[in-house]
């Protein structure tokens, strides 16, 4: 870029301004959200922006019980946990096969799970709705759990066989000379190298699971399996008077992730952005 | 037939290695695929989601373009937020990633394209209604302009007027996604082989024509693909207006989604609703086979 023209001094002033602004303006609701939660319900009504008058985490812990937002984590994280085991078996063991094995239909498979990627959620909520209500699955967190997993293993499959496809198969190679069956070679040589990979699938899945609201707003729909985000959505309904407490429930909700996300930046944006384009 | 075909040992291998592909299939054709036929085949029906389905034939797709008054205001909403969405977005973002990829000190990039990012990866429901707070008449930011003298601002109704808050709503639902798309332009700028602007500098191309000539055409496969994302995308968006608006004032933020969310468990016509699911499903699925297509042409032409 050396030989490209300078930009006039004025022009990088004021795009440097401009993104300076931006990232203010992403920031500034989390920011008010954040300061809200130290502040009382008459403080932020009197003004929505502005420093505690003295700052205290009270909020929080009458939140934490009152919201029963224990329960709610609780919920999530073992839907998120079990959602990412099967995702990570299926689409570990799909990834495999379209990655490293000349199986028969290849290319199908490929374009199934790309198309599964962009599957409209509205094309098989209502039914799975009513068949899941007559076999009682309704209001339990198995729903969700199959849902999501089906839901999340294209992505999940594609994301995996793009990081197959750029590591060499050496190892493997290597393997099947030692008499490892192809499945050994699968469990102990592809999957550990695999393992980066592996995390950052189990990091996005767990995030999603934990924004879901579509279908957790209309499969769960009774306090104690509420997963944090309806838990949130409902405890807006019932507490709508005290905005101290709605800022600072919102702030439970979203805290884990911002806080993930702040430690594993890099995990979640190349994961997220690479899946898609790539494919 | 089957015993010739697996003769040898590599066939059978090769046929073997299925084991690996077919459960993730097969638990995916089951959830998705299945229900997903059946709403095609429920939206011949008349039904409520408990009783016995009455076939109708044609009448619930009749009933979606004659008498029912709120689906065309659900597309016409659908398509405002649509074009919002493949304009504003996408124009920010190049332009956001062009800069951002110029800044020099690489903490302070990163730093960008983190806080950039950082909304995309929070839940819709729970910033949208934190969103909602700040829009609300009584106690939100209108107190604020109301403090500055900004009477003209303090009087909108942000969330209440039906003109303005599908745009309320569009707002904030770009505030969440545009970073998304931006870091999608970065990855696509750093595939840009630089000696292409040296060339072109060395024949005297100004900034501007090297963003036309060379960024522009460098990034065209991910304009594409973003382009069509964010179509798909738009059309069945659902989490900001549901938890924000609900489809109201009125209808004034009805989307084909939230349309076939209250036709489904509010009003229980799910058989009407799932008409409506196949008109919607037609229009992404048709833009995702396009998309393939274009996609295989763009990568040919490259």
């Amino acid at each position: 870029m050396s030989t490209v023209k300078k930009r006039s001094p004025i022009l990088n002033v004021l795009i440097h301004a401009v993104l300076i602004f931006l990232a203010a303006f992403q920031l500034f609701p989390l920011v008010v959200l954040f300061i809200n939660t130290l502040r009382t319900d008459v403080e932020i009504k009197h003004m929505p922006i502005g420093l505690p008058e003295h700052a205290s985490f009270l909020n929080y812990a009458e939140t934490w019980v009152k919201g029963s937002y224990a329960v709610a984590f609780r919920n999530s994280i073992f839907i998120g946990a079990c959602v990412i085991v099967i995702v990570l078996v299926g689409a570990g063991l799909a990834a495999y096969g379209v990655a490293r094995l000349k199986i028969p239909g290849r290319n199908f498979f490929i374009g199934y799970f790309m198309l599964g990627m962009s599957f409209p959620a509205f094309m098989y909520i209502v039914p799975l709705y009513y068949n899941f209500s007559e076999m009682g699955l309704v209001n339990t967190h198995a729903s969700v759990i199959i849902i999501y997993a089906a839901s999340y293993i294209p992505f999940s499959m594609l994301l995996i066989r793009t990081f197959l496809v750029g590591i060499p198969r050496e190892l493997e190679e290597a393997g099947k000379i030692d008499g490892c069956s192809e499945f050994g070679v699968f469990l102990h040589v592809t999957m550990p190298l695999s393992l980066p990979i592996l995390a950052t699938v189990a990091l996005i899945v767990f995030v999603w699971c934990w924004n879901e609201f579509l279908w957790a707003n209309t499969f769960l729909t009774t306090d104690d399996i509420r997963t944090v985000s309806t838990r949130f959505y409902k405890f807006v309904g019932e507490w709508s008077r005290d905005l101290a407490k709605i800022y600072t429930a919102g702030m439970i909700a979203l805290g884990p992730i911002i806080v993930l996300y702040l430690c594993l930046q890099k995990t979640f944006i190349e994961g997220l952005t690479q899946g898609g384009v790539k494919g | 037939m089957k015993k010739s075909f697996l003769k040898d040992k590599s066939e059978l291998k090769r046929w073997a290695g299925l084991f690996f592909v077919l459960p993730a299939f097969i638990y995916h054709f089951i959830v998705v695929i299945v229900p997903s036929l059946k709403t095609l085949y429920l939206s011949f029906f008349d039904w409520n989601g408990i009783g016995n389905p009455t076939f109708v034939g044609l009448d619930n797709f009749v009933e979606m373009f004659t008498t029912d008054e709120v689906l065309p205001v659900a597309l016409k909403n659908t398509t405002i937020w649509t074009l919002w969405f493949v304009t504003v977005p996408i124009v920010i973002s190049i332009f956001v990633a062009v800069w951002v990829s110029g800044v020099k000190h690489s903490k302070l990039q990163m730093f960008y394209r983190t806080t950039y990012f950082l909304p995309y990866v929070l839940s819709a429901a729970i910033a949208g209604k934190i969103w909602s707070n700040f829009y609300n008449p009584y106690y939100g930011f209108t107190t604020i302009f109301k403090s500055m003298g900004l009477d003209g601002l303090a009087d909108i109704m942000w969330l209440g007027d039906p003109k303005i808050a599908l745009f309320s709503v569009a707002f904030v639902s770009n505030w969440s996604w545009w970073g998304f798309v931006m870091v999608l332009f970065i990855s696509a700028l750093q595939q840009i082989d630089p000696t292409l602007y040296e060339a072109a500098s060395i024949d005297g191309a100004g900034r501007a024509r090297l963003f036309w000539h060379v960024t522009v055409p460098g990034v065209s496969p991910t304009i594409v693909f973003i382009v069509a994302m964010s179509l798909m995308w738009s059309i069945l968006s659902f989490d900001f207006v549901w938890v924000m608006t609900m489809g109201g004032p009125g209808q004034a933020t009805e989307l084909l989604s939230t349309w076939i969310y209250k036709n489904a468990f509010v009003n229980y016509r799910a058989g009407y609703a799932n008409a409506i699911c196949i008109l919607q499903s037609v229009i992404v699925l048709a833009i995702f086979f396009v998309n393939q297509l274009v996609r295989k042409k763009v990568e040919e032409a490259v």
